[in-house]
């Protein structure tokens, strides 16, 4: 939970392997790292098992590239897909039973700031619709209930693609899936609308087709959790096997969801307005500054 | 054998949009290089691809072709590669990345 983690140890530098070797020396920790610099330093994230073309995977790949401080940042999951990649970045990961991650989160989250006081550790949940939404959803409500300061993210492909194919509460009605061969016959779960009764400081919807707005929201959603409460993003990461979506076309489709269901929408409470303001210089909540009055016209 | 993408450098140093770099699902598979273009000559760098890392999931053609309209990016039979970038061969630099160019399936080990 440091820089001192990302160090060799004394005399075994020459037997690290490459990814390691780049890893300490050309890594993100401790610098200040965008998006724009994508593919001219060593990446958190290294090879994993997930499937070609996996919208999800990008996800992943962009919000670890914009955590503010990944050195000082525990990722938390639980089973599904994500987690095959979340668990092969180098910082810390735990892997909760099903449906505990938020759980897990909130003991964690207590934990460091008993043990680092002031010192932000930020901790993150990544976990699937499935996770979030249906066998983690009480604890998940319960969370943002007690206001605990930490981010989730839901990766929201809207199925469990880890078992082949059956319907979450985020799968849309109607959608026939290979579990699902009659179609889904309920609404897909406002969780939204939910965060926000629960009192999360902020809550947005993002879509990975554009990379830099993904960086803002993660960004955002972790700086807030560290003193105002609970950030939660819900991101489309579609699943190209159980939608059968070619893998060259994973981005067309990301783009015709977010036009259709998955617009952009972000919500920021005052006090998270106002911490993002004061703390960290952020000018998008300034109060804008009064338009001129129209001139009225006098009579000649 | 199976596909990977292949980025024609004369294109891609022209243009350097680097969105490729940015929709890549997989890490450090799609690198850019700002000394790979301009040594042969051209206005910028070039993004280029770590072979041994490529899904061939062709993502990167349809931003390529469709996002930046640059058709820069193919997809090509590994074998028929006569040179290519392995991470083993490639050296981070300050802002950069180099690589040096060699036969992958003698490098993959295939």
């Amino acid at each position: 939970m440091s820089l001192d983690y990302v160090k060799f140890s004394g005399g075994f530098e020459k037997f690290m392997p490459k990814e390691y070797r780049d890893m300490v020396e050309h890594g993100p920790f401790g610098k200040k790292i965008s998006v724009s610099q994508m593919g001219s330093f060593k990446e958190i994230l290294e090879e994993h098992p997930m499937c070609a073309g996996c919208a999800m995977t990008l996800f992943i790949r962009l919000a670890i590239i914009a955590f503010p401080n990944p050195e000082d940042t525990i990722t938390v999951g639980t089973a599904g897909c994500g987690r095959l990649a979340i668990s092969q970045a180098a910082i810390p990961f735990v892997y909760g039973n099903y449906g505990d991650q938020n759980g897990v989160a909130s003991g964690l989250s207590r934990g460091l700031r008993l043990r680092f006081g002031d010192k932000p550790k930020d901790v993150v949940v990544m976990a699937g619709d499935g996770g979030t939404a249906d066998i983690g959803f009480q604890q998940v409500l319960h969370s943002w209930f007690r206001k605990e300061r930490f981010t989730t993210i839901m990766l929201d492909n809207e199925v469990y693609g880890n078992t082949g194919g059956q319907e979450s509460g985020m799968t849309n009605r109607g959608a026939v899936l290979k579990m699902a061969p009659l179609g889904k016959k309920f609404e897909k779960m406002d969780m939204l609308q939910m965060a926000k009764v629960a009192g999360c400081a902020y809550v947005a919807t993002v879509v990975p087709n554009n990379p830099r707005r993904v960086e803002s929201v993660i960004k955002k959603a972790v700086l807030i959790a560290r003193e105002v409460g609970s950030t939660y993003i819900q991101a489309y990461t579609s699943c190209n096997i159980e939608y059968a979506i070619p893998t060259d076309k994973v981005m067309e489709d990301a783009k015709t969801v977010e036009n259709d269901r998955y617009q952009f929408t972000e919500y920021v409470s005052d006090e998270a307005k106002q911490y993002l303001t004061e703390r960290y210089g952020y000018k998008d909540y300034l109060p804008k500054a009064a338009a001129p009055a129209a001139a009225i016209p006098t009579k000649a | 054998m199976y596909l990977v993408a292949n980025i024609d450098v004369e294109i891609c140093a022209s243009k350097s949009c680097k969105l490729c770099t940015q929709y890549c699902p997989e890490a450090n598979t799609i690198q850019y290089s700002e000394t790979m273009g301009t040594d042969k000559g051209f206005k910028y760098g070039t993004a280029y691809i770590a072979v041994d890392r490529c899904k061939g999931c062709a993502l990167c053609v349809w931003v390529c072709d469709t996002m930046a309209k640059n058709n820069a990016i193919k997809m090509i039979m590994i074998d028929q590669l006569p040179l290519a970038a392995v991470t083993d061969n490639i050296r981070y630099e300050e802002k950069t990345t180099v690589a040096v160019l060699s036969n992958p399936m003698i490098v993959i080990g295939n």
